[in-house]
């Protein structure tokens, strides 16, 4: 891109960011802001959630089962399950916990897209974090699709990203946000009574009306300021901070009393809760201790039930509460496990893996790319999504980072921009959505 | 002048092109294999504005940031005919003469063809045996652009005179700084958490950078300033996160089954109540379990506080022990008389442990002098525990974490794209010595896991030391360091061996010197940019390139004056990126506002932080942001969560509004209720004075103000600024309001009017008035940021 291009963009951007309630960005970055309007509408979706298996699934005890070679122990090619075109792995004999493949795919299988033979290129855990979380490998700087759906859906929203671990850069898009405990919430989302307590405000009605205005006031005069560019960012952000967390009043009403005990659960509640209430747009829900070096088979059956059973319970959860048509579950983890075992009955990095998709405007029941029976990626045709072993890709998370902005509607956007992915058009996936 | 010309008839852009394709060539093995030392190497070097476009371009975007790690001595392409010579911490004239010798080696080498074309053409596609295998296509911009420059560059004979002789701007000419006395206050508070002195202020205002300094060296004999240096390196090594009981994860059962639980055995009988005995026994156990987390920091607090040379991170023959901790590690009753008060849980005195003595000979720990071989941090127990390994790891998690710690690298921090790792990993027995994208990485991080060996049992509750029974791996790279093989009789002391070498590397002094900036900023120093193809490249090259260089120049004094970390952070402290605050003027630039995209500290301060700035303002923190709370405003636990938040996000927001209504309703009607000579905030203004009655009284309150300004905010605004008549306008506003309302008490709010030192009325709301005031102000990006 030269600097006429640049130039281009950089108008463009300004254009689209003046109407999305970016501030006018001075510089090249997108900057954020608060919405002037004290009752900010509630987000109704959708919600994206992006559940991550973090230390490496074995996803041939998932989705992409074998049974062939030596590369499981536990169950042969002829106990391979299936349920439409999903193959999977038979778990429901060797779990501990959780639930079984038989019962997620039967449940889920209809809605569930299944890609397998990703590569992420790398076998190290923090790159293959970072790359898997963002698209892109060789940057620190890229913002993950969760913080970026949030920042071009929701900025305004008091929690628009919440994150639960795993790799989740921003961008400086949007703030990140962590709530350990969705009770804390309860004592903070009436800030400006004692103790949450509405009976009880600070301040008389007319004087905190006066404050809120000299804030107004004050942070109109510093726009005309001469500010640093890394002062104004700080202090937009502060700003749409105090003013959004306004609308956290609206996530008490819908706390449960009783809260989950399982890890992934209690994050779910906090996520689903806060989608509920309007004040959230995506959340990382993670649990780790995949990273199964030694015992594999042992760490995997605990481990992939739980995770499945997470992303069960977080579906039933929305069906309650009314919001399962607006949730979109994206399942992945940095990293697949090698075919074979090492010595201490462990597996370890193998940077071969799938992905899981489920969520409205998502056809399910479909299997799409492939590995061999030593567990290599076979080449990809982006254009039929079938495989082509002569003229096909190798699909890397750029490929889904950047079809799943397209199928958020967000690829234009100029955050998005901002962090091209630089998919070239002719490897674009065409077909992976429906 | 020749060399100058063919320069002159290169387009700026075509330049960087070139450079790009330079790199490529020259950082073969980086590319395709890895970057072990891409980022934040000492080997950079720092050109300084004023040596020249050319030089700064080829030496600085090109060469040191990317060449350097193969085609260097010791590096993967040692043996090459491409070899520069790396620069470290010299003086900017030295700099100058070895860029220059590398540069001409470039260009000679560029002269040599084969087959009639320039091997620098060849290589790079992957063609005489190159090493590092295929880097470009034919058709590639940057290979086009590597032709250009063996075209007209490479033949064209001198290079010296070119180099360094177009003049750059000074990078802050429209940057304005903070006046000494808002400098001073900002160091106090993040070095100290206390506001300056009177005697402080006038002595920075009437001086120089040296009466800057000469205050800071006071500030940092304060205790407080400890707190901070242990907190922040906290954030840095994360010892506070050991796993589990430390009793139990850092004194193992293999070498101190007998002594870790003393506490246990430990004699309350003295105390009579049952429950108090319990509570007291309780109270004794997470005292010491806190002492052991806190040793390694007491580490580097002994090293700064005494003056002692920063190198002892990683060279202390000690470790620091309180009253507690000793009897865990069993050598109380020899050190008791050191220790100043014996009953101080966190007492810390420097101890040197014996050799390790399992429960049978064959665990005992092998040492020449009789002495656990201490390494600094490295060596410790909350160290290696923090830090584990597994049997599949072998060490390398160790290995990647000192690289990071203790020379700056981040080895995974942009990991290299293989074509095909899975196939590498199958194709070969030994990938991480015969893949070359594995090698290029495992050739260096190897050897540094072997240094680790003997610290080889996984279940830290047993043991941390012991070795490995089969001995350590044949599949590995010989433990060493950059490339020399630590020998035989080492290798009982092989952090010490590791430790001793770490501090001879220029790479080293850099890190400490990022570390101190972290220290004051919360942020790492930028990365140089990698996309040639950005835009903004040149922007983002020159904002990375000057900060670089000030990191260099401060390493270089901290070299200089033995390794004293205090120097570093007041240098620091004095530097423009410390100082700088805003814009002189209002710019439509986009690439100079790039240039200045992370210029200012604007730094949102942590749970921690603002208690204490709370405290410093106030007299008395808030005493809420703590465990949940702190979690939830961006604290961190030194497990999971081990980075803080640096942007507040609505739950953030809300607790900031709660901060600001809470702490303004515990100290308002207080700060009144206090002899005026006493008070804090209202010292010179009563309750009885209402705006719009006098000029006296009006200009009383904006004198009022103005300090209010000054103490919350830290801002220089005189009475009759906008600034401070925006908050008499609200002062005032709301008392008229509240006249107008109807039915108003004459009394604070009951929880405001709490814990009174005399009663304080308010029938006209002024003091009401002032806590909005006071709330306003607490909002305020000045008083939550730094």
């Amino acid at each position: 891109m030269n600097k006429s291009e640049f130039a281009r963009r950089l108008f463009f951007k300004r254009c689209a960011a003046a109407g999305l309630g970016f501030a006018t960005p001075l510089d090249a970055r997108v900057r954020v802001d608060a919405s002037e309007k004290q009752d900010l509408p509630a987000y109704d979706g959708p919600y994206y959630i992006v559940f991550n298996a973090s230390g490496g699934w074995d996803t041939t005890y998932l989705m992409d089962p074998k049974g062939v070679g030596g590369i499981n122990r536990l169950y042969e090619e002829g106990d391979i399950l299936t349920q439409g075109e999903h193959r999977f792995a038979p778990t429901e004999k060797t779990r501990e916990g959780g639930i079984s493949n038989e019962a997620f795919f039967s449940e889920f299988g209809q809605e569930l897209l299944v890609f397998n033979g990703l590569d992420y290129s790398v076998n190290n855990h923090a790159p293959c974090s970072r790359y898997m979380a963002t698209g892109k490998l060789d940057s620190l700087a890229y913002p993950t699709f969760a913080a970026l759906v949030a920042a071009c859906k929701g900025q305004s929203c008091p929690l628009s990203f919440l994150t639960f671990g795993n790799y989740s850069a921003t961008g400086n898009l949007v703030a990140m946000s962590r709530v350990p405990y969705l009770p804390s919430l309860k004592r903070i989302a009436n800030a400006d009574a004692m103790d949450g307590n509405p009976r009880s405000p600070y301040h008389d009605d007319f004087a905190i009306s006066r404050i809120e205005r000299a804030i107004d006031e004050r942070r109109n005069a510093r726009r005309q300021l001469n500010l640093l560019p890394r002062q104004e960012r700080a202090e937009n952000m502060l700003y749409a901070a105090q003013v959004n967390s306004k609308a956290l009043a609206r996530v008490t009403p819908h706390i449960p009393d009783n809260l989950p005990k399982q890890r992934l659960a209690q994050q779910a509640e906090i996520a689903l809760t806060s989608f509920k209430a309007g004040v959230c747009v995506s959340a990382n829900l993670s649990i780790g201790q995949f990273d199964s070096h030694a015992n594999n088979d042992q760490d995997q059956m605990r481990l992939i039930p739980e995770f499945l059973q997470g992303i069960a319970n977080v579906l039933h959860r929305a069906e309650e509460l009314g919001i399962r048509d607006q949730l979109v579950v994206i399942a992945q983890s940095e990293m697949g496990r090698t075919p074979d075992y090492n010595n201490g009955n462990g597996k370890d990095h193998w940077s071969i893996g799938s992905i899981m998709f489920l969520g409205p405007g998502i056809k399910g029941g479909r299997v799409l790319g492939q590995t061999d029976e030593k567990q290599f990626a076979l080449p990809v045709d982006p254009a039929s999504m079938k495989i082509d072993s002569e003229n096909g890709i190798r699909i890397r998370p750029e490929h889904i980072h950047e079809s799943l902005r397209e199928f958020a509607g967000i690829a234009q956007h100029p955050a998005s921009l901002e962090f091209s992915l630089e998919v070239k058009t002719k490897e674009k996936l065409r077909g992976l959505w429906s | 002048m020749q060399m100058m010309l063919v320069f002159n008839r290169l387009s700026r852009r075509a330049f960087f092109g070139i450079t790009l394709l330079i790199q490529c060539f020259l950082v073969q093995c980086f590319w395709v294999r890895g970057n072990l030392f891409a980022q934040n190497s000492t080997n950079v070097g720092c050109v300084q504005a004023g040596q020249g476009f050319a030089g700064e371009q080829l030496w600085g975007k090109v060469i040191a940031t990317h060449c350097l790690k193969c085609h260097r001595s010791g590096g993967d392409a040692k043996d090459s005919r491409l070899v520069f010579r790396a620069t470290g911490l010299e003086t900017v004239e030295d700099q100058q003469g070895i860029i220059t010798s590398n540069l001409r080696t470039l260009a000679l080498l560029a002269k040599v063809e084969e087959n009639g074309k320039s091997i620098l053409l060849q290589k790079p596609l992957g063609e005489l045996n190159h090493g590092g295998e295929q880097i470009f296509e034919s058709q590639n911009k940057a290979y086009q652009l590597l032709e250009a420059f063996v075209s007209n560059v490479a033949h064209a004979g001198e290079i010296r005179s070119s180099l360094f002789d177009e003049p750059s701007g000074s990078f802050f000419r429209d940057v304005e700084m903070l006046s000494p006395q808002r400098l001073l206050r900002k160091a106090t508070l993040s070095l100290a958490g206390r506001l300056p002195q009177d005697q402080e202020l006038l002595r920075v205002a009437e001086g120089d950078d040296q009466a800057m300094i000469g205050v800071l060296n006071e500030v940092m004999l304060e205790d407080a300033f400890f707190d901070r240096l242990r907190e922040g390196f906290n954030d840095v090594f994360l010892t506070q996160g050991v796993d589990g009981n430390p009793d139990s994860t850092v004194l193992s059962y293999e070498h101190f089954e007998k002594t870790r639980l003393w506490y246990q055995q430990y004699d309350l009988s003295h105390i009579e109540d049952e429950n108090e005995r319990r509570q007291a026994g309780y109270r004794l156990a997470n005292e010491y379990r806190a002492a052991l987390l806190d040793e390694p920091m007491r580490l580097i607090e002994y090293i700064v506080r005494n003056d002692r040379p920063f190198t002892e991170i990683v060279t202390a023959d000690y470790i620091m022990v309180s009253p507690y901790t000793a009897r865990g590690y069993g050598v109380y009753e020899e050190v008791r008389e050191q220790f100043r008060d014996p009953d101080d849980p966190f007492d810390f005195i420097p101890v040197k442990l014996q050799a390790l003595k399992g429960r049978n000979a064959k665990e005992d720990q092998d040492s020449a002098t009789g002495y656990y071989p201490h390494a600094g941090i490295l060596s410790t127990f909350q160290y290696l525990s923090r830090y584990p390994t597994t049997e599949t790891n072998r060490n390398r998690l160790r290995a990647r974490m000192y690289f990071l710690h203790f020379l700056g690298i981040d080895v995974l921090e942009l990991a290299a794209r293989g074509s095909d790792a899975a196939a590498a990993t199958e194709q070969y027995e030994v990938p991480t010595m015969q893949a070359a994208e594995c090698v290029v990485c495992h050739q260096t991080l190897d050897p540094i896991a072997g240094l680790f060996q003997d610290y080889w049992r996984f279940d830290r509750n047993f043991a941390i030391y012991g070795k490995r029974h089969e001995g350590w791996f044949e599949d590995m790279f010989h433990a060493g360091y950059e490339g020399e093989q630590i020998p035989p009789e080492d290798r009982w002391r092989a952090l010490q061996w590791l430790g001793e070498r770490t501090v001879r590397d220029p790479r080293f002094a850099i890190a400490m010197t990022e570390h101190a900036y972290f220290l004051l900023t919360g942020r790492r120093p930028l990365s140089p940019p990698k996309d040639l193809d950005d835009p903004l490249f040149d922007s983002r090259y020159k904002a990375w390139r000057e900060l670089r260089c000030e990191t260099e120049r401060i390493a270089r004094q901290l070299v200089e004056n033995d390794f004293n970390f205090k120097q570093a952070i007041a240098q620091w402290v004095v530097s423009d990126f410390y100082r700088a605050d805003s814009m002189a003027l209002a710019s439509e630039d986009e690439y100079r506002l790039v240039e200045l995209d992370d210029l200012g500290v604007v730094r949102m301060l942590s749970p921690e932080q603002l208690e204490r700035k709370i405290l410093a303002v106030f007299g008395r923190s808030w005493g809420k942001l703590t465990e949940q709370t702190a979690m939830l405003y961006g604290g961190i636990d030194s497990k999971e969560v081990t980075e803080r938040a640096s942007d507040p996000g609505g739950a953030m927001g809300a607790i900031q509004r709660t901060l600001s209504n809470d702490v303004a309703c515990r100290n308002v009607a207080y700060d009144f209720s206090r002899p005026a000579s006493e008070r804090l905030l209202f010292p010179h203004i009563e309750t009885e004075v209402l705006p719009g009655v006098s000029v006296e009284w009006d200009q009383a309150i904006r004198m009022t103000i103005s300090q209010l300004h000054w103490l919350i905010l830290g801002r220089e605004d005189s009475p009759d600024s906008e600034e401070v008549g925006r908050t008499f306008r609200l002062f005032s506003e709301i008392i008229q309001d509240a006249k107008a309302a109807h039915a108003i008490d004459p009394r604070e709010a009951w929880s405001c009017r709490q814990g009174l030192l005399a009663e304080v009325p308010d029938p006209h709301y002024t003091v009401r008035s002032w806590r909005a005031v006071v709330t306003y102000l607490l909002r305020q990006e000045e008083f939550l940021y730094e």
